[in-house]
This record gives C-alpha cells, sequence and structure tokens, in this order.
C-alpha cells in the first residue's frame, strides 16, 4: 500500500494557516441558511457535485489505478466483482456483491473462486458486460505498458508470476476460466479466504476488448457504473463526470448517484480548497474534497462555530505510522535496546509534531483500532501518554549499556511529511530522556523511499508507515511480517526482514479461513504475539477530518475509506 | 543582424544540448529507480523488470540519451498495447508514468503557463516602471515615501501569503470575482482574463517591487547626467526631457531584467499555479521530478531553457533600440 501523500505544498499551507487563523476567526464569511446544511435534508436526485482535489486522479485506466475498495471516483465508473459497502462506520468495512451474485464462492481449501453475474448489466453504450471482459481487464493490469496497480494477482493466480499483459501475450492467463458469458472461475496457487475483498479493486472491472486503447484509455473509458467519462484533461487534473443511462439502479445496491453531473477539479492549493468549502461561495456550497484535511485556520475555528463544525466529516483508514527495527543492524539485534526505545517514547509531542491530537490517535498496536482488522488492544511495553524514560534506562543497563548509546534514526527530509524531520526531532528529544542519543539521517523523499526498502541499503531505525489495501489483518501483516515476502531485488517491506516459521505457518492457516469474522480475530492474536518482539513502534494512526460544502446531504464514512463517499452525496 | 540571430540560434542550441546532457548525468546518478517509482508499491522483481525493459532503461545511459537526441531530429513510433502511437519530430520522448507524448504534454500546459508569465510581466511593468518613476521625480516627498513603503512591503511578502490574502479578499469576502479556474483564452478571452487577474497581481505585486527601485536609481542617475542638463540648458521643457530622453536610457536596464524574469517564469511559477489553479509547467515539473520521469522534467526544462535563451535575445535587441549605441555583432 503507499504511503499517504503528503507535498511540500504543506509548509505553504501551515504558514499561511498560522498567520491566517486569527483573522479568519474574527471575519470570517456569514454562513446563511444553515437550517439546509448537513445530512439531515431528504436527498433528492440532480444538479452538479463539485470535487475539490489537491492529488490528480492519476493514472484513471481501471489496471493501472491502486486503489482500496475500488477508489472513490474510480468507482462512479468502474463496477468490481465486489464492492465495498457503503454504510457508516465499522459496517462500512464489509465486502458486498456487485456485478457478481455473491461476493464468491470458494472451493473447499479456498483455492478456487467462482463469480456469476448479475442479470442485465450494461455498458454505457448499452452492450452487456461480460465475464471475458474482467478476465481481459486483469490480464492488461499484468501488462508492463500499464503498470502501477496493486500486485496481489500475480503472486496469488496459479502461473501468472511472469505474465506480460495481453499485448505481448495475447494467449493470456490459463487460471482464469470464463465458462460462459457470466461465469468466471479463478484459480490461485495458495488458499486465500480473502479474495472477495481484493476483488473489490479495479483490476477486477470489465473492459471490453474491442473498446481497448492500450495506454490512452484513461482518457474516455467504457462506463460500467453510475457515471460516464465526459473529458479527462491532463491525466486526471480536471475530470467531469455525466450520468450513464444504461446504468441502473435495478442491479445495483450500492451507488446512490443522486448528481447528474460530478466535476472533479484537482492540482488545488490546500489551503485554497479548505478556504472555499469554508466559505461555501456559489457553487463552492455544492462541494467536497476527498483529500484533503482541515488546516489549523479551520481547527481552530471548529471549536467555536458550530455550523462549520456541522461540515466536518471525520474518518478512519486503516493505517499505522510506526518507527521500524532491522535487527540484522548493531544495536538494535538487542530486544533489550528496542524494548527501551519502545518505553521511552513520547506519543504526546510525536502526535504535536504531525498535527496535533484531532489528527492523530495514539497506537500501541501494530493494527488499527477497527474490529474488520481483529484489532486487539495490548500495549507490551506501556509508555504512557508521554514516555517512561527510567524504565528505558534500566532495560538499557540491562542491555549492557549503563551509561547510554548512540543511534541514527533515517527520516524523509519533506516538511510536514508523516515520516518528516517535525517527527524525528520529537523521537530525537524524546529518546534523550532515557539516555539515548539520536542522530538524525535526513534523505530526499525518493532516496528515503529506496533506503529503507532495499535490503542492502535498510538502516537499522528509521520511520515509517503502513496502509489497508483492504480493512483485515492480512494485506496489513502479511507484508510487513511474512518472512516469505521479502524481496531481495525490489521493494521490501518486511522491514524487520523477520522470517519466523511459526507466524509464516500461522499466515497460511489464516488465510484457508474464510469467515472473515473468525480470521479477524486470529490477525489480531498474531499481531500481538508479533508486537511482544519489539520488531516495531507503533506511534499514531491518522484520523481525517475534511470539510464539506452547505448544500451536500447526505454524507456517508466507511472505516473502509475514512473519507466520503462520493457515490452517496447529494447536492439537492 | 542576420549574423547576429544565426550565431544567437547556434549558442541556444548547443546551451540545450548541454542542459538535456547535464539532466540525463543527474537522474542517472540520483537515487530513485524510476522503473520502481512507475511500478507502484510492492511490486516484484519480476514487474520491476519488465517496466525496466518497457521504459528504455535497460540501455546504457548514453545510448538513452542518443535515442532522445535522434527523437528530436527524427521523430519516433511507441507501442500503446493496442495500437502505434507516433510521435513527430520534434518529439520529446514519452512520459514514464502515463505513456503519453512529452510535446503534447508541454503542448497542453504551456499556454497557461505563458498566459500567467505575460500578463503577469505587463502588470509589474505598468506597477513597477509607473511608482518607480514616480518616486523618481517626487523624490523627497510623502509620496516617494509612500511608494517606496509600498514596493518594500511587496518585495517582502512571499507569494504565498499574498496569493491566499487575495483570494480570500477578493472571492471570499469581497466576492467580486470567482475562485479562478483556469479558462483558455482561445475559449473565452473575457473569462481567461477574469480567471487569470489575481494570479497576475499576486506574481506582480511582489515582482514590481525590484522593477520600481531599478527604474527610481535609474532614472535618478539618467537625469543627473551630463546630456540632460545640456537639454536643460537648451530649455527643453522638463516634459519632453522626462519623456523623450531620460525614460529612454533609465529604461535600459529595465528591458533586460524583464526579459530575464519572463523567461524565469516560465518555469518558476510553481506556488502562484497552484493557489490559483493554473494547469501550467510547474506543477508538471515537480510532480514529474518527484517520479523521475526522465523525458517530461527533461522536456520541460528544456523549454524553460529556450525561454530563457529566447528571451535574452530579445533583450539584446531591444537594448540595441533603445540605446543606439549598442551595436548588435
Amino acid at each position: 500500500m503507499r504511503h499517504l501523500s503528503f507535498t511540500s505544498r504543506r509548509i505553504g499551507v501551515i504558514a499561511v494557516g498560522l498567520a491566517l487563523a486569527g483573522g479568519a476567526v474574527a471575519c470570517g464569511p456569514k454562513s446563511g441558511d444553515d437550517a439546509k446544511s448537513g445530512s439531515d435534508g431528504k436527498p433528492k436526485q440532480g444538479g452538479t457535485l463539485y470535487v475539490l482535489n489537491n492529488q490528480a486522479q492519476e493514472d484513471f485506466d481501471p489496471a493501472r489505478l491502486y486503489t482500496s475498495g475500488g477508489g472513490n471516483v474510480p468507482s462512479l465508473v468502474y463496477r468490481t466483482l465486489t464492492t465495498r459497502n457503503r454504510a457508516d462506520g465499522a459496517a462500512g468495512s464489509k465486502v458486498v456483491p456487485d456485478l457478481a451474485t455473491t461476493t464468491g464462492e470458494p472451493s473447499k481449501d479456498a483455492t478456487v473462486w467462482t463469480y456469476h453475474l448479475k442479470d442485465g448489466l450494461k455498458y454505457e453504450d448499452g452492450s452487456p458486460i461480460t465475464t471475458a471482459d474482467i478476465k481481459y481487464d486483469i490480464e492488461r493490469s499484468f501488462a508492463p505498458e500499464l503498470s502501477g496497480g496493486a500486485p496481489y494477482l500475480r503472486d496469488w493466480l496459479e502461473g501468472a508470476a511472469d505474465y506480460q499483459g495481453p499485448y505481448k501475450d495475447p494467449k493470456g492467463l490459463s487460471a482464469i476460466e470464463t465458462p460462459d458469458a457470466k461465469t468466471i472461475v479463478f484459480h490461485l496457487n495458495k488458499p486465500e479466504g480473502e479474495f472477495p475483498l481484493l476483488a473489490t479493486q479495479t483490476s477486477f472491472a470489465p473492459v471490453p476488448k474491442a473498446k481497448d486503447t492500450g495506454t490512452k484509455y484513461a482518457a474516455h473509458p467504457v462506463s460500467s457504473g453510475p457515471y460516464k467519462v465526459i473529458s479527462n484533461e491532463n491525466n486526471g487534473e480536471h475530470i467531469v463526470l455525466k450520468r450513464n443511462p444504461n446504468w441502473s439502479a435495478a442491479t445495483d445496491d450500492q451507488r446512490k448517484a443522486y448528481p447528474d453531473t460530478i466535476d472533479v477539479q484537482s492540482g488545488l492549493d490546500q489551503a485554497v480548497i479548505n478556504q472555499r468549502l469554508s466559505a461555501g461561495v456559489g457553487k463552492d456550497a455544492d462541494a467536497v474534497t476527498t483529500d484533503t484535511n482541515l488546516g489549523p485556520a479551520e481547527l481552530a475555528k471548529v471549536t467555536g462555530d458550530k455550523n462549520l463544525a456541522k461540515r466536518v466529516g471525520t474518518g478512519h483508514f486503516g493505517y499505522t505510522d510506526y518507527i521500524a527495527f532491522n535487527p540484522k543492524v548493531k544495536p538494535f539485534d538487542n530486544i533489550k535496546v528496542r524494548e527501551a526505545i519502545a518505553y521511552a517514547v513520547n506519543r504526546t509531542t510525536v502526535i504535536n509534531a504531525q498535527g496535533g491530537s484531532s489528527l492523530n490517535e495514539p497506537a500501541t498496536t501494530f493494527l488499527p483500532a477497527q474490529a474488520s482488522f481483529g484489532y486487539t488492544p495490548y500495549d507490551p511495553f506501556p509508555a504512557g501518554k508521554t514516555g517512561d524514560p527510567a524504565k528505558a534506562k534500566e532495560l538499557l543497563k540491562e542491555a549492557g549499556y549503563p551509561n547510554g548509546l548512540t543511534v541514527s534514526l533515517t527520516h524523509d527530509v519533506t516538511k510536514g511529511d508523516e515520516q518528516g524531520p517535525e517527527v524525528a526531532t520529537a523521537v530525537q528529544e524524546a529518546l534523550k530522556a532515557a539516555g539515548i542519543t539520536v542522530k538524525l539521517d535526513g534523505q530526499e523523499h525518493a532516496a528515503f523511499s529506496d533506503k529503507i526498502h532495499t535490503l542492502k541499503t535498510e538502516p537499522g531505525f528509521f520511520l515509517t508507515g503502513w496502509g489497508a489495501d483492504w480493512p483485515s489483518g492480512g494485506p496489513f501483516l502479511g507484508p510487513i511480517f511474512d518472512g516469505r515476502q521479502i524481496v531481495d531485488n525490489g521493494a521490501n517491506f518486511n522491514n524487520a526482514q523477520l522470517d519466523d516459521a511459526s507466524v509464516n505457518s500461522e499466515i497460511d492457516a489464516i488465510n484457508k479461513i474464510t469467515d472473515l469474522k473468525a480470521a479477524a480475530v486470529r490477525w489480531g492474536a498474531l499481531d500481538k504475539k508479533i508486537g511482544e518482539q519489539a520488531l516495531t513502534v507503533p506511534l499514531w494512526h491518522p484520523v481525517y477530518k475534511r470539510l464539506f460544502g452547505k448544500n451536500i446531504k447526505n454524507v456517508v464514512i466507511s472505516d473502509w475509506t475514512g473519507v466520503l463517499d462520493i457515490s452517496q452525496v447529494a447536492v439537492k | 543582424m542576420t549574423r547576429f540571430l544565426l550565431r544567437r540560434l547556434f549558442q541556444a542550441a548547443v546551451v540545450l544540448v548541454v542542459l538535456a546532457a547535464v539532466l540525463y548525468a543527474c537522474f542517472y546518478l540520483a537515487p530513485g529507480d524510476a522503473a520502481r517509482l512507475a511500478c507502484g508499491p510492492k511490486c516484484n522483481t519480476a514487474q520491476i523488470t519488465q517496466i525496466r525493459g518497457q521504459m528504455g532503461l535497460d540501455d546504457p545511459v548514453y545510448v538513452q540519451f542518443w535515442h532522445f537526441l535522434s527523437g528530436i531530429v527524427a521523430g519516433h513510433d511507441y507501442s500503446t498495447g493496442t495500437d502505434v502511437l507516433h510521435c513527430p519530430a520534434p518529439c520529446l520522448g514519452q512520459s514514464y508514468r502515463t505513456g503519453e507524448l512529452v510535446t503534447t504534454m508541454i503542448g497542453q500546459k504551456l499556454p497557461a503557463t505563458a498566459s500567467l508569465a505575460f500578463g503577469a510581466m505587463v502588470l509589474w511593468l505598468v506597477i513597477g516602471v509607473g511608482t518607480g518613476l514616480l518616486s523618481a521625480l517626487r523624490r523627497g516627498t510623502v509620496t516617494e515615501r509612500l511608494l517606496t513603503g509600498f514596493t518594500l512591503v511587496g518585495t517582502a511578502t512571499p507569494v504565498f501569503i499574498t496569493g491566499i490574502l487575495l483570494l480570500l479578499v477578493f472571492c471570499s469576502w469581497l466576492q467580486w470575482l470567482p475562485y479562478p479556474s483556469y479558462v483558455p483564452l482561445t475559449e473565452d478571452p473575457q473569462q481567461w482574463a477574469w480567471n487569470l487577474l489575481l494570479a497576475w497581481l499576486a506574481l506582480a505585486l511582489v515582482e514590481a517591487a525590484k522593477y520600481a527601485r531599478l527604474t527610481r536609481s535609474s532614472m535618478l542617475e539618467t537625469l543627473a547626467e551630463d546630456h540632460i542638463r545640456t537639454f536643460r540648458a537648451y530649455g527643453v521643457g522638463e516634459r519632453a526631457i522626462v519623456v523623450r530622453h531620460a525614460l529612454r536610457g533609465a529604461l535600459t536596464p529595465v528591458i533586460a531584467l524583464s526579459a530575464l524574469d519572463l523567461g524565469t517564469m516560465f518555469g518558476g511559477a510553481l506556488l502562484t499555479e497552484t493557489l490559483f489553479n493554473i494547469p501550467g509547467l510547474g506543477q508538471q515539473l515537480v510532480q514529474s521530478v518527484q517520479i523521475k520521469d526522465v523525458p517530461v522534467v527533461v522536456g520541460i526544462v528544456l523549454v524553460m531553457g529556450l525561454a530563457v535563451v529566447v528571451a535574452n535575445a530579445v533583450a539584446d535587441v531591444l537594448y540595441a533600440v533603445a540605446d543606439r549605441r549598442v551595436v548588435l555583432a
């Protein structure tokens, strides 16, 4: 999963936010007509919804998109075999059928998954959607011409590891069978009980082969969802969607599709997005953002302004920011040293360095604090709110460092980044109290990512984060702690280079379980077991707080995405 | 004049090729693997190898650079998977990330950047030269002090502060203008201007200060020169002295500077572009640098380089027109 991306623009945003905080409180625009605002009014069809974003909706090709649960804007255009349940909170972490009639029929050992399509499914041009088209898009996602998508199918499908995509290898993937136009069967090389959750990703959307234009497809994709693409300028910088008359609510109980038009503008400055949504002048009253948190100015303002506070959507996306250790590097081979650092960390100052407690919750578990992940509360090295330097010193003494020690912490130099210098400095300060001198090893953004994810250069002590490809323990614990997922030549995420037979076999055992609730309990227990080895120090789970316009109704925020679902929002 | 132009053209070509070579070398040496970045998170080795082949990154760097140079002269054909994408000369290559042609991408973004740069230049010249002249002619008065203060505040305020204040005042509080969203000049000239107005103003306010100071000092210097004293002695009117004689000499350095500034403006207005929602080259450049999309970076930097080179040549010509002592050779 990708890291949350913060650009260096945030520096400017923060500076301006602080500069304007005072003024904005005193003389902000008058907010009128608040009776209608919020989610109380009954939503109706019609109107135009504006989405104001910072990051462009790049790579709009379903084979290239790397989404969790099919994405927000993409899922308006691409329907998938399964999808996320469009509901508030924990209910929104469930997987439900989309194009398929069920979330999937597994074979006994969960290595074969069969899906049947619903009746009456059509593309925007009225032609029928077939399973061959779903198979075709999955094959496209293997093409090096269309790089960027999620890698799971390459690992999971039988004989797919070296497949080069349909352009170079038109024979296709033999692991996917389409015995008829409405049936599709997946043959996996190992049991995967979470296959239905993977099938929410856009590589499981249909692409008609006759309409495929390769790398140019993203500009005019063929829609299977409630909206079709009218224009896609500059690789997702400005996307205009209009209602697709061939989509039928009768086959789709998830997307509400209230607005007639959806206009997605990106590349906007984050401070400007917040200024516009808070002022709500003209069309901005019908606007939302899906990627910009409240800035310091708005955070200061919402506490005193009830009308504005009503227009803040709060959500949780499964994500953990943490300190990672590489025990192959001394002195981190010594568990007592790792434990000492875990005790010494001051989560309060760390969180303040990252925007404060309203945007971050302290974390002691590696798994996010949500039931669908199997969250099991534990705190093996209770550091309290501000750290326990005395206990840390004691452990250091036991480890053979009675006079403290000097270590270096690798971090990103991008200001405001989750792995940025502010957080690194907060860790440095906290560890000083325990007698640990931290030298900061700041790296430029791309170099940082390269260094920590390459086995040969991986440092012993660094900041990093991990997010959910779907809300379950599998994609959270697997890539980080499964010994067979250590990547020699490429991006390695198993930071601790842990290859523990008991952990590996437990992961295999859980992957066989198709009852997701039962699996979650086992993931939680595994998380606790690994947590006791002090291979990471979980720091915080981010909270999303985003403004929406005055006329926005039916705000639904699931724990799967943490942001308001565009398919549910109405402007009338 | 022809010799001057030919020589300038040759120099420009050399400068641009060297620039491209340096960029290629820098990105080759810089940390970060473009194939890995394009591949996305959690890529396995087989995938990266395939993508590296697809991007032509297996070739040695000088071969890659040679492909790039030959593309400029002869064009290139690329595969979209289902079809062939022809890139006519001058072909600057294909984005690693999206497969789009770099020339197409630049073609889409250049009008916005050019609109921003030229409009801002007109405004900063009007404001800058105007205040500069006024303060030179009203030396020692309250007017001069006020104008000096104004220019000081202008230089001291970074564009992201000026910009966000302008938006807050004109779009949010007074609501005289909508929040800008770029409209191409060819689509609707009036909307184009209204939507760019605040962006021009934000840039102009920062730049104008420099021009005001330059115009003022240069004007005062010229007014103190011997030939002006001679004109005065002959009884030429003060207005004619200022407009017909002094201004001409005083504006020479202003012209040189604005040509240079205009050139750099083609790549350096990133903050203004994001604040005012202008889909220009600056934003694209930063995005592309972050993901090591070398063809796009090289393409945009070449356009910026070209802008500076052309602006310099134009400045030299204008210099000669303004000051007849300068000979172009």
